[in-house]
């Protein structure tokens, strides 16, 4: 086990590098200027030069490309192209926003779907399930960014019971501030989640409930809750688990869009202004830290794999 | 017809240089954009010394501020005009500064001269002056100022408002002394002013030096009414502005005030509304309906000073033929445009003259429009042009809300409009090389507006990518600049709007207000275009 984690470890890093490496070229492959961009329309070509200058845009890709990963290996993720701040502080001030909401929202996501997922398997073709579904499928339509804007209607403008936009930190606000700013935000990022992931659990239940070592369970006379919870459910939250994976990622690119809507700065709406500006350094660190997200969350979720599955081991 | 020679320019110098002053200099020496907006703007209603006299001490102003992210608030380095009438001019105060009227009042300079041939400025700065720091700011430091402005390791894009300067020096330490090679009328506005006049808002050497570039662009130490909580600042979220207590014009009512950026204009409508934020910068236009049907709330709406216009290259088929141009002109319904793109507040456009100019400015029922809406001449001009099935492209940045309007109202006409959509830096290149067929343009003023009709139709304007070139329009271009008599300088733009439409140099299209809002309890507001003095406003508690 510990060398699967071991290789799996190297595999992830090679992985990060390549993303790392695309995302490099690709920005730049981009049409437009950033230098045109920072200096606005009153731009001269000299001081257009002693920018593209500063910034070390004038020499060839390669070689900044080799500048920035001697730079990355040693922590350091650059600056800025605006020259405002460091990438490294963006991230380090953004990080706990977006986690913040895409745990939350996985949370929200699960407490829904499992329970929801559940009845839905257990009264199939009932008006329960019926209800469930059509919940689910209108929960898997809804764009996040409008569901966003709804919640600010209703709870912010109109009950006036959350802040309709903004982020405050436990640390310096408590954790009920924390949480007042970023409930909204978590639900209408963990809405799509939780119908999506409220399918796998019906699927699966249904499909483990109908399997021959549950017909055994009952007929030893086990108790329905103990079939279904001890012996159905976790066999079916195998395929659950590895959507949750996957949702984990999904959930910070769907931040992206939300944090726009409630004002929150957090790697989302760094990484989409950072876009918009050409900022090469923060493009590259933003995505360098999504990356290494979405490798260790796939990590976790083939650990989990052994726990819930004895079948499952990688020695 | 007065020549440049022969205006007195002293009559800049100032602890005052009142708006009609300004305007009768601008048009002697060609600024006429900037004269026409100073016309524009009526007196404020009521006077600061009355409403001064029941002002509360205290308090925190929350302010939504519509912008996502501001990159640096680096005099030097600020490329927004938002950010430097409105954040800029509360952090740093200038040489000088605006009046209700855009006429020129003192500020850190409390008189200035100007030699008779607007050579010279000498600046006498107040005693006691002293930066956010606790530093005391002399004349030295507004030649360090200019020193680092115009540093070209720096790049700063306001350099070349200072590139006149020949020689400044300060004899002692409350007097500054600029020589310029030739006159430049809008000096005062464009680069000395509190908010606009970025290239000389001073800069603490120590601080700048100490903090290093980055720093101080986040957190600048400035010597203006309200000085940065260094502490509170979130690049992209927003800081806290605190009242300075050492500010020469004393301390301001309010203690505090909360800056909050907000990327997305619905999100700033909905914090307005819900009460999250007492004032907002700008009232996206989305929400002026929603907005001004609350009774706790004022909105403060001003005739705006742009315009905007649909651009079609001469040097492209078909826009090369009058007649295409003009099918193309007559075919865009306005209203509906005004309607569908702005919620209905805007104000249609018959040429490049912004209402906000109030003397020369002509709406669609006061003067002759080419361009009117007729949608049977347009398809007829589109028959004879050949227009049937021609596909063309129209530019755009990732907004296409009026591109949509305006591909869809030209299908009438048969033309095929393919939007070329693209990000903000390489839609840019794409209009400063003249590679498109057609693009959605105008001009947002700054505090001097010559280019606003200038750079846009000269046939050497820097803003003409699209091949316009009629010595006629030159030949107004040139003369309205050189006119000091304002019933001839009104009739010669006039004929030159008028020529302008005839020629279907553009479609014109519309012009925006420049609209905020806020809470009842916020006291004190006085508007200056564009800019927001915030050491006036104090809380109704």
């Amino acid at each position: 086990m510990t060398q699967y984690i071991f290789r799996r470890l190297i595999h992830s890093i090679l992985i990060v590098w390549g993303c790392a490496t695309l995302v490099f070229f690709l920005i730049r492959a981009i049409p437009g200027d950033p230098v045109v961009q920072m200096l606005g329309t009153e731009y001269t070509p000299e001081a257009a030069d002693a920018l593209r200058d500063r910034l070390g845009l004038d020499e060839p890709v390669l070689v900044q490309y080799v500048r920035w990963m001697g730079n990355m290996l040693r922590g350091d993720l650059g600056t800025s192209i605006t020259g405002a701040e460091s990438v490294g502080d963006a991230i380090v001030s953004g990080l706990p926003k977006t986690l913040s909401i895409a745990i939350v929202a996985f949370i929200i996501a699960i407490v829904i779907a499992v329970p929801a997922g559940v009845l839905a398997a257990l009264r199939r073709n009932s008006l329960a399930d019926f209800v469930v579904s059509l919940v689910a499928f209108l929960g898997v339509s809804m764009p996040a960014f409008w569901f966003g804007i709804i919640l600010i209607i209703v709870f912010a403008v109109n009950l006036g019971w959350l802040p309709s936009l903004g982020y405050a930190s436990i640390g310096e606000d408590g954790f009920v501030e924390w949480f007042r700013h970023i409930i909204l935000p978590s639900i209408a990022v963990g809405a799509g989640s939780a119908a999506i992931l409220m399918r796998f659990v019906r699927a699966g239940l249904l499909e483990v409930l109908s399997s021959d070592y549950i017909r055994t369970a009952r007929s030893k006379g086990l108790n329905e809750r103990r079939v279904v919870v001890a012996h159905g459910l976790r066999n079916a939250l195998i395929p659950v688990v590895t959507v949750a994976g996957i949702q984990v990622a999904l959930l910070l690119s769907g931040t992206v869009v939300i944090e726009t809507v409630f004002s929150i700065r957090g790697i989302g709406r760094l990484l989409v202004g950072a876009i918009f500006d050409q900022d090469y350094p923060m493009v590259q660190g933003t995505i360098l830290v999504v990356a290494v997200i979405f490798v260790l969350a796939n990590l976790i979720v083939d650990i989990l794999y052994t726990l819930l599955d004895p079948r499952i081991s990688y020695d | 017809m007065h020549r440049r020679d022969s205006i007195d320019w002293s009559v800049l110098s100032g602890p005052r240089v009142s708006r009609r002053t300004l305007m009768q200099l601008a048009a002697a020496s060609g600024a006429i954009g900037y004269a026409s907006r100073l016309a524009a703007v009526g007196a404020a209603p009521g006077n600061r010394a009355e409403r001064r006299q029941d002002v509360q001490q205290g308090g925190e102003l929350r302010w939504g501020y519509g912008i996502g992210q501001i990159p640096t608030l680096d005099p030097a380095q600020v490329n927004l005009g938002a950010v430097a009438g409105e954040l800029l001019s509360n952090i740093f105060s200038g040489l000088v500064q605006f009046d209700e009227e855009l006429g020129i009042i003192a500020d850190l300079a409390e008189t200035w001269e100007v030699s008779e041939d607007g050579l010279e400025y000498t600046f006498h700065l107040r005693e006691g002056l002293s930066f956010h720091n606790g530093d005391s700011l002399t004349a030295s430091d507004i030649i360090y100022t200019y020193e680092r402005t115009t540093n070209p390791d720096f790049a700063s894009p306001h350099a070349n408002k200072l590139a006149l300067i020949t020689e400044i020096t300060a004899p002692d330490d409350l007097t500054v002394h600029m020589v310029q090679s030739a006159p430049y009328a809008p000096f005062l506005g464009t680069a000395c002013s509190r908010g606009p006049g970025r290239a000389l808002l001073p800069i603490s050497q120590r601080a700048a030096e100490e903090m290093g570039d980055v720093a101080f662009g986040q957190a600048p130490i400035g010597c203006g009414p309200f000085m940065i909580d260094p502490d509170t600042v979130e690049v992209g979220g927003g800081f806290d502005l605190l009242a300075f207590e050492d500010w020469y014009g004393g301390r301001p009512p309010l203690d505090k005030v909360v800056v909050q950026l907000v990327a997305e204009a619905s999100t700033l409508v909905s914090a307005l509304e819900a009460g999250d934020v007492d004032m907002v910068d700008i009232l996206p236009l989305i929400g002026y309906d929603q907005i001004a049907a609350i009774d706790d709330i004022t909105i403060v709406e001003a005739a705006g000073t742009n315009w905007i216009g649909l651009a079609m290259n001469y040097a492209r088929p078909p826009w090369d033929n009058p007649e295409a141009r003009m099918a193309v002109a007559k075919a865009i319904d306005r209203e509906e445009l005004i309607n569908t793109a702005f919620f209905g507040r805007g104000t249609p456009g018959i040429g490049p003259i912004a209402p906000a100019f109030g003397w020369v400015y002509q709406g669609a029922d006061e003067a002759e429009d080419p361009q009117a809406f007729n949608l049977d001449e347009a398809r007829a001009l589109a028959e004879s042009a050949g227009l049937d099935g021609v596909q063309v492209n129209l530019i755009t940045d990732p907004n296409t809300r009026v591109e949509q309007v305006i591909r869809s109202q030209l299908s009438e006409i048969g033309l095929d409009v393919q939007l070329d959509q693209m990000q903000q830096n390489a839609y840019t290149e794409r209009r400063n090389s003249g590679d498109y067929d057609m693009d959605i343009l105008g001009s947002v003023v700054d505090v001097d507006p010559d280019d606003n009709i200038w750079n846009f139709f000269h046939s050497e304007g820097p803003f003409n990518t699209y091949a316009y070139s009629n010595p006629e329009a030159d030949e107004l271009c040139d003369g309205q600049r050189l006119t000091s008599d304002q019933e001839e300088r009104t009739q010669i733009l006039q004929e030159l709007r008028l020529l302008l439409a005839n020629d279907a140099a553009y479609a014109f299209l519309y012009h925006l207000p420049d609209v905020t809002a806020f809470y009842n309890h916020v006291q004190g507001y006085v508007p200056i275009p564009e800019q927001r003095y915030l050491e006036h406003l104090w809380l109704d508690q």
